[in-house]
């Protein structure tokens, strides 16, 4: 959704909260994501994966929008997280089918890091998975009630 | 493909740590096939998923759980018209969607 849809749909949001309702923004945001090989014993870090330019520019617009609604005195944030939202596969060839279908614009895994993923899977226990960590944000706005002139 | 997402549930943690849905009219906007709406639904009063996807809301309608279908209703619109009189709901979720 381009910044103006996103701003619209954020005052939308606005117009059919109760006062003082809770607006929750919960989505990923792209930073490098972690691959890591993980066993019922361990896990280790394979490399990271690379932010392309669509999900970067996503992320902006959505950061802008949220900004400006709190400028325009919709919302107040009263809270805000990070943490860790987890994709698991069997194997890394899953795990590289996946992102090249559905990942193709957001994030891409380079030559050398699918092999240092390979290669710890291939020599960790059996019941080694791949997995990649997502980094999520979480951000708790309250609703402003809007003055009448 | 066994693709497994979030099997932690830290997100539906997070989200009922964040807000407490007791009670609650929650809307969902961009709610798509439902994935996170059936973790967290049961909590609140009543639930209203709300995604320009008919197809993604038709998948939504036939995985929720038998006993939080009267609880959610499924609802065809954009996030930029949303189909609702003024002051509705006790809380919004923006699930993956801004």
């Amino acid at each position: 959704m381009p910044h103006e849809g996103m701003v619209h749909a954020l005052q939308e949001i606005h117009r059919t909260l109760r006062p003082s309702g809770i607006l929750i923004d919960l989505r990923p945001v792209e930073q490098n994501w972690a691959v890591e090989i993980v066993t019922a014993a361990e896990q280790k870090t394979a490399g990271w994966l690379t932010d392309m330019p669509l999900g970067i520019a996503d992320d902006e617009a959505a950061f802008r929008s949220i900004a400006e609604a709190e400028s325009r005195g919709w919302f107040v944030k009263e809270r805000e997280e990070e943490f860790s939202f987890f994709y698991y596969f069997d194997t890394p060839s899953e795990m590289k089918e996946f992102m090249d279908e559905e990942w193709e614009d957001f994030e891409k895994i380079d030559d050398a890091t699918y092999l240092k993923t390979r290669s710890l899977w291939a020599s960790a226990n059996a019941d080694a998975r791949v997995r990649v960590r997502v980094k999520m944000l979480i951000t708790k706005w309250k609703k402003i009630e809007m003055r009448q002139p | 493909m066994t693709l497994q997402k979030d099997p932690e549930n830290s997100e539906q943690k997070r989200l009922l740590d964040f807000a407490d849905l007791t009670d609650a009219l929650v809307l969902e906007i961009g709610s798509g096939e439902g994935r996170l709406t059936h973790k967290y639904a049961g909590a609140s009063k009543r639930t209203v998923g709300l995604d320009p996807d008919r197809d993604a809301l038709r998948v939504a309608q036939a995985d929720c759980p038998a006993d939080m279908r009267s609880r959610v209703a499924w609802v065809c619109a954009s996030a930029t018209n949303i189909p609702f009189t003024k002051e509705t709901f006790d809380r919004a979720v923006l699930a993956w969607s801004l």
